[in-house]
């Protein structure tokens, strides 16, 4: 199956679930931003949830199918038509070859992930096919995608790809009564960010604490994948200590000389030497993916203990999904 | 009222179990927890650091995936859904993992058995390839080539790799020619530039912004994307500098 991109759009790139064998090596992790929406894009075409998917940022992209496609979206970001029909997401969906394909702006999120049967074919490099931007490598040539290029898929695909396939191949865009929702995995609280105390949490003075847990802040708009500022009032120190570069990832949110906080995103450094105040829940990093400049979100405590119960339901949730879609199409 | 006072003290030393003196155990995120030696840079800390990676490299426990050393601390990263099905001890995989390691750690080290490789850098000190030279011998009122001298007469010791892919903290500065960073990074750093940054010493593996002094640069290429380990460095590693000329960088480079 093949695809050649007719709009590249804000920021288009080739990501799978990342890389992370050699951070020892401050190789960063890179990979998809809302991993849920991505995961659930490929587990709807019965594909390996570590298939590469473009992701794509905001709208104003376009491609065109060059042979039939199967393929399966999600995210927020934007909306998929052709010729004006809106094609629902978290499904699978034929398109029949030389069908165009827009994206259409939405409200509320900023990324799309577009998935196909097989997953799109670029080579691994150290293990991924993510790509890096900052040192270009990874994805596709290590760069964003561009007008003109042209994709493949990975031509083996899974039996549950074969089989969707057949039964929905057509003279039009078809696709199947059912879809995953994700409406099912409590994301419903947008605003809202679970945070578990990190190491340097008692760094901070109490005046500052409060105000995490209770102001507004803001996604500034020097955001982007590497990390996101957050504008709100200051965190103040009580300790002046310096802290030696240590491990940080994503989800981390360190605080800056000046008292800013930054959320560590996806191609994010391994290491860092800001205290870190908190670090937020996995399950909320999703949420935290589709997060717009400008939007404001608020941090809620949670013990680390329920991060991780809340972790394992999570990944518990999506195992029974494919086991689902297993039982369907086998 | 004396009973209740007793049992909040029980209760608090209970709470507080007392953390083996040796290292603190702290978790990064719900995938990753740190094992926390000190806070200091030592060789003494190093060694911990680099022991504890061996050790989990050798008997690696259900769901581990890597392990990331810092200069006094490294982090273990696993997969929870994997950790928690395993049978270690603990209810969560928090547990699980911490006392994994902590069992791990208490077994008697073998004295001395890493020992570390030494690796040669060639480097090129011509202000061309560093420009931050005369600066760093100004600053301490010599001559530049006292700091070329100094620089590489010593022997550094890798502590860690982290802010750029491959980039090697190193310590074993001579004191004569530490040098605070730049007060305005520069925006384009040259692949290969070797930088003096406080006591600290690296060279930068990639193109990118950085405030370091630089004194010089290698021709050879200190992280690969198609080695198997892609960075030229690892923590642990012993490093010389070894002086070259323009001549000598350029047949290098080509």
């Amino acid at each position: 199956m093949r695809i050649r991109i007719l709009k590249a759009g804000l920021l288009s790139t080739i990501q799978d679930m990342g890389r992370h064998e050699h951070l020892s090596q401050a190789v960063p992790v890179s990979g998809v931003m809302d991993t849920l929406s991505a995961r659930i894009a490929n587990k709807a075409l019965g594909n390996d949830d570590n298939n590469a998917t473009i992701e794509f940022t905001y709208a104003d992209a376009a491609f065109i199918a060059e042979t039939d496609l199967l393929i399966a979206y999600a995210g927020d970001g934007a909306t998929l038509s052709v010729n004006g029909q809106h094609i629902p997401a978290e499904r699978p969906v034929f398109i029949p070859a030389l069908t165009t394909i827009n994206l259409i702006p939405t409200q509320s999120g900023v990324r799309t992930y577009l998935a196909i049967a097989g997953g799109w074919d670029v080579p691994e490099v150290l293990g991924s096919r993510s790509t890096f931007l900052t040192f270009g490598f990874g994805g596709f040539n290590g760069r964003l995608l561009k007008k003109g290029d042209i994709l493949n898929s990975v031509d083996k695909t899974t039996t549950i790809s074969a089989v969707l396939f057949e039964r929905l191949k057509n003279t039009s865009v078809n696709y199947p009564a059912w879809g995953i929702s994700l409406r099912d995995f409590e994301l419903m609280d947008k605003k809202t960010i679970r945070v578990v105390a990190a190491n340097e949490f008692t760094w901070f003075d109490k005046a500052s604490i409060t105000n995490f847990f209770s102001a507004p802040y803001l996604i500034g708009r020097q955001s982007n994948r590497m990390g996101y500022f957050l504008d709100g009032p200051v965190i103040e120190r009580v300790k002046p200590a310096e802290l030696l570069s240590t491990a940080v990832c994503l989800g981390t949110i360190q605080v800056t000389g000046n008292g800013t906080m930054i959320i560590l995103m996806a191609d994010c450094q391994t290491t860092g030497g800001y205290p870190r105040i908190a670090q937020i829940a996995t399950v909320d990093m999703p949420k935290c993916a589709q997060l717009r400049p400008g939007d404001a979100v608020y941090f809620k405590q949670l013990e680390r203990d329920e991060a991780e119960k809340l972790y394992i339901e999570r990944e518990q949730q999506l195992q029974q999904l494919t086991t689902a879609i297993s039982a369907k199409f086998l | 009222m004396l009973t209740t006072q007793l049992l909040l003290l029980l209760l608090t030393l209970y709470m507080h179990q007392p953390n083996d003196p040796r290292f603190q155990i702290y978790s990064l995120s719900e995938r990753a927890i740190t094992i926390a030696f000190g806070t200091e840079i030592s060789e003494s800390l190093l060694i911990k650091v680099t022991n504890c990676q061996k050790l989990l490299a050798e008997k690696p426990f259900h769901g581990f995936i890597t392990a990331v050393p810092a200069y006094a601390n490294i982090t273990v990263y696993y997969e929870p859904l994997i950790t928690i099905k395993s049978n270690l001890r603990g209810k969560s995989c928090f547990e699980k993992v911490s006392n994994y390691i902590t069992d791990l750690l208490a077994q008697p080290v073998t004295e001395n058995t890493t020992h570390s490789n030494t690796i040669t850098i060639p480097v090129c000190y011509d202000d061309e390839y560093g420009p931050d030279i005369a600066e760093v011998a100004n600053h301490h009122n010599i001559t530049v080539n006292d700091v070329i001298r100094l620089h590489s007469s010593a022997i550094y010791k890798v502590y860690m790799i982290g802010f750029l892919p491959g980039f090697a903290y190193m310590g074993g500065l001579n004191i004569k020619i530490a040098t605070p960073r730049k007060a305005t990074p520069r925006k384009i750093v040259p692949a290969g530039s070797v930088g003096i940054a406080g006591q600290q010493t690296g060279v930068y593996p990639l193109d990118s912004p950085g405030g370091w002094q630089l004194i010089g640069k290698t021709p050879i290429s200190l992280f690969n994307i198609n080695n198997t380990t892609p960075s030229f460095l690892k923590a642990g590693d012993d490093v010389i500098f070894k002086p070259i000329t323009a001549n000598e960088f350029k047949t290098w480079a080509g």
